[in-house]
């Protein structure tokens, strides 16, 4: 037998063992059970839109974690309804509960209810023992995805290879196809959790001579399957940060607004480290935590505690370092913070306070005769309309419904509405009352509203029937 | 087939004054330099004007001729072709004054006509009128139509190449053939007399061409001749139609105006003036802005007052009539001086304090982006249209000549450059590299 052929037996002898060592679908069959589909439904004042996103388990108690573009941070929880939780192949829904997202992971969390439990398996299951798998440039990766509704969340399998490892501020991994659905986790070999799959980073596929459409070329986008995913080393040490509210609460602040990246070129005539970045300031909000330490808008964050900034590619995922930084503490952390302003180096002392009312959690109201959802002001429609907050009065609109009597008036989403028949809206409560008693007055034929606009402001005069 | 058509009026053609209307009308041609593209250039256009007088003034429109214009060539209605030089011009009415060479014009013995202006408030709807001009550059047409409206107004901001324009004035409108090319040329009766400037028509739709009327023009033109410009006042409302709100605020008919908008940190703003309030008089004069037709004359009233002058507003808040004195400040445009840096292949135009307030810009400090030349320093760097530029290695563009200096340094000895931009109220810092 020549040199030769003995190679090729001992290489196929090798490839056997792998191969048993490794029996993929065994592996697959076991690890689909902590995976989940969650369909909910979210509450608009003119519609119900059914929304769906794909889960891993992650505990006993049946908490599972969504990826953060399932739910659409600028919801009001409130408006999120009717969770249920289908186990994979099966078409029986179970309860599920919408916890909130965790600011600092990005994962959203979903808890089933009892009885479903039992048949799922938490991922941590099968987290390698010891250090979690980093996987290599071209390993073979698999993946779990989830076929649609219509087809009962059939399982399926996916494999890619691992082209590219970066961090975007966190370990991703990049395949050369999707590897699994968004949200679910991803294996390597020995069927070790090495990963949770992101939301799709947009994968596009051209697609030409679509008799539907003329022959022109169609771009779809694949937005169940993704060739992204998270490192275990990023994920498995967080899953405990279940949120214990749904706003997410606490939340760590700031007050450093608007902070934008630097390239290389800016860094140099900084005169940073090749390894090193920062973030330009361009406002520092007021009352905040930033100009408590005496931050000031155009300031360069160069470095966190100490800690300098480093450099990412692209530029922008500073940005996503900073905030992280941010998230990870708590209200009431000290922060140090090193600025250039200037030719000076200055070193800031921050305390983290804690996020001002956002968006989503403010009240709202919508009034059916008039057409329009009322919302309370909040911190951040001050900073939006650059107005001091002592400053805030009246409520912005939120929704205006198409047609309807303010529609036709010219009210437009986003409107500040700063007087009601003349009188200033003094708050939310007041702006209610006068709503509501213009709402409730069958007698009502007209009110007058002066509202601003990017600046501008306009006399709208509404006509009720 | 011959339709029998009934004389309506005398023919155009008897009329002398008509006749001399014609041999007043000239062609336009002007270079002017454009900074728009991250480098000086220049473009042609085309116009038309009438002559106004004896000693060769020749009345336009601003969009035609600006003080951008390099070169002005006029054609005579004898085909003569003469050098011209703009004596002013005033973009909030698009008028604009030539002067010909009168030298040029003796030396060669040319002879051209001149025309009157007519009284455009006596014009009625439905009365014939002429546009003469030079549409697409075919000189010397005549199109006939009639006035199809006596005060057009036109909701919204009108511009012209980004300057403001119209809110002083309604319009003519004719259903005389306008197209592009006549803009500056005259809209004239039956018996030639100048009743209009045409100055712009919806492309695209079917004979919709307005004028700005003579009344107008006659007080631009003696403006423009004392002076080479207009000078207004500005106080900082602006007032809204009152339509059939005067019951909501307790008023009589045609009494008022609704200040819908006050600008920040304007004269009117820091006289303590309101969003809201009901204008009922200027310096005791009543002030009726029940149609949107007649809020142009309320705009002019106020900018024809004499700069720094002190107005006496009367204002309804409430159930409360009040009057606030109010001064005046020199009207600007938001646009202000423009330049191209080409080693850097950046044209900006200066912040001025009008735009500063319009983009609620802390201060005047900084030049605005118009345009970036692709592949050179400042658009490798990430500048972009729309930016503003506070600093340039850490001093801030007060104005344009230091930003000159700064560009003639980096021409001279090219070292990299940190610049500091606004966008969307976002601060980010460029490197120009040589």
């Amino acid at each position: 037998m020549p040199a030769w052929c003995h190679r090729l037996f001992l290489a196929l002898l090798a490839t056997a063992a792998v191969a048993r060592a490794a029996d993929i679908p065994a592996l697959w069959a076991e690890r689909v059970k902590c995976t989940v589909a969650v369909a909910y439904v979210i509450e608009n004042e003119n519609d119900r839109r059914p929304t769906l996103a794909y889960g891993t388990v992650i505990d006993r108690q049946g908490t599972i974690i969504l990826p953060t573009a399932a739910v659409d941070q600028r919801l009001a929880p409130q408006q999120l309804k009717d969770f249920k939780v289908y186990i994979p192949g099966d078409p029986t829904p179970y309860e599920g509960t919408y916890l909130g997202g965790d600011v600092f992971t990005g994962w959203q969390y979903v808890r089933v209810e009892e009885k479903a439990r039992s048949r799922l398996v938490p991922v941590t299951a099968f987290a390698a023992h010891g250090a979690n798998p980093v996987p290599v440039m071209t390993e073979e990766l698999w993946g779990i995805g989830l076929r649609p509704k219509e087809e009962d969340f059939l399982p399926y399998i996916l494999q890619s290879h691992l082209v590219l490892t970066q961090l975007l501020p966190e370990r991703t991994g990049v395949t050369q196809q999707e590897v699994a659905g968004p949200g679910l986790p991803v294996f390597n070999h020995a069927g070790d959790l090495v990963g949770i799959a992101l939301s799709s980073g947009g994968e596009t596929y051209m697609q030409f001579s679509q008799g539907a459409r003329g022959g022109e070329a169609v771009i779809l986008f694949d937005l169940e399957e993704s060739s992204l995913f998270q490192l275990a080393d990023d994920v498995l040490p967080y899953l405990k940060r279940i949120p214990t509210n749904v706003n997410g609460r606490p939340l760590a602040w700031l007050g450093a607004f608007s902070l934008e990246p630097m390239d290389r070129d800016v860094a140099n005539f900084l005169k940073l480290s090749p390894q090193a970045s920062g973030a330009v300031v361009s406002e520092v909000l007021e009352n905040s935590p930033a100009e408590k330490a005496g931050m000031k808008a155009r300031d360069i964050i160069v470095a966190i505690n100490g800690q300098p900034i480093p450099h990412f590619r692209p530029d922008h995922v500073v940005i996503d370092y900073v905030e992280h930084e941010i998230a990870r503490d708590r209200p009431g952390d000290a922060m140090s913070l090193t600025v250039l302003r200037g030719a000076d180096r200055l070193e800031l002392k921050a305390t983290l306070g804690e996020e001002p009312k956002l968006v989503r959690e403010a009240d709202r109201t919508f009034f059916d005769r008039l057409g329009f959802t009322a919302r309370e002001f909040v911190y951040g429609d001050a900073i939006a309309r650059r107005v001091k907050v002592a400053e805030a009065a009246g409520v912005i609109v939120h929704y205006v419904r198409p047609n309807g009597p303010t529609a036709l008036a010219g009210l437009q989403t986003d409107d500040w509405i700063q007087e009601i028949d003349g009188a200033p809206a003094k708050n939310y409560t007041d702006a209610l009352a006068r709503l509501f008693a213009i709402a409730n007055d069958p007698q009502r034929r007209e009110f007058v509203l002066l509202v601003s606009r990017g600046g501008d402001t306009a006399i709208l005069r509404v006509k009720l029937k | 087939m011959a339709l029998g058509a009934a004389p309506f009026s005398a023919p155009a053609a008897v009329s002398r004054g008509f006749t001399q209307l014609l041999d007043a009308v000239v062609r336009i041609d002007v270079q002017q330099v454009a900074f728009d593209q991250g480098t000086r250039r220049f473009e042609a256009s085309i116009g038309s004007g009438v002559v106004l007088s004896s000693d060769g003034l020749i009345l336009t429109n601003a969009h035609v001729a600006s003080p951008q214009a390099v070169e002005i060539n006029v054609t005579l209605s004898n085909l003569e072709r003469v050098g011209a030089r703009l004596v002013g011009w005033d973009h909030w009415t698009d008028l604009a004054l030539l002067k010909l060479d009168m030298d040029e014009v003796r030396r060669r013995h040319l002879a051209f006509a001149h025309a009157e202006f007519g009284d455009s408030e006596k014009l009625f709807p439905g009365e014939t009128v002429f546009a003469v001009g030079t549409p697409y550059g075919l000189a010397r047409t005549v199109t006939r139509g009639i006035i199809s409206n006596t005060h057009r107004y036109f909701e919204g901001d009108l511009d012209i190449d980004g300057y403001e324009t119209g809110m002083f004035n309604t319009w003519l409108q004719t259903d005389a053939a306008i197209n592009p090319g006549n803009s500056g040329g005259p809209l004239v009766t039956e018996d030639g007399r100048v009743i209009g400037i045409t100055s712009r028509s919806y492309l695209g739709a079917s004979n919709l061409g307005f004028a700005i009327p003579a009344n107008v023009a006659k007080v631009v033109v003696a403006g423009l001749v004392r002076n080479g410009s207009i000078s207004r006042s500005y106080i900082g409302v602006e007032p809204t139609a009152l339509q059939d709100l005067e019951h909501f605020y307790s008023l009589a008919l045609n009494t008022g105006a609704l200040l819908s908008n006050i600008d920040a940190g304007s004269p009117a703003a820091r006289a303590g003036v309101k969003v809201g309030d009901i204008l009922l008089a200027i310096n005791g004069s009543k002030v009726d802005g029940r149609f949107p037709e007649q809020l142009p004359p309320i705009q002019n009233s106020i900018a024809s007052q004499p700069v720094g002058a002190t107005l006496g507003l009367t204002i309804k808040r409430g159930p409360q009539t009040m009057t606030f004195a109010v001064t005046t400040e020199k009207l600007e445009s938001s646009v202000g001086e423009e330049g191209a840096f080409e080693s850097w292949g950046l044209s900006v135009r200066k912040v001025s304090r009008a735009y500063a307030r319009e983009n609620r810009l802390p201060d005047a400090t900084g030049v605005l982006v118009i345009g970036v030349r692709p592949g050179f320093p400042a658009d490798v760097a990430g500048l972009a249209a729309g930016d503003v530029i506070t600093t340039v290695n850490r001093q801030p563009v007060t104005s344009l000549d230091m930003l000159k200096a700064a560009h003639e340094a980096f021409a001279a000895k090219p070292a990299p450059a940190l610049f500091e931009a606004e966008r969307d109220r976002r601060v980010a810092l460029f490197i120009l590299k040589p």
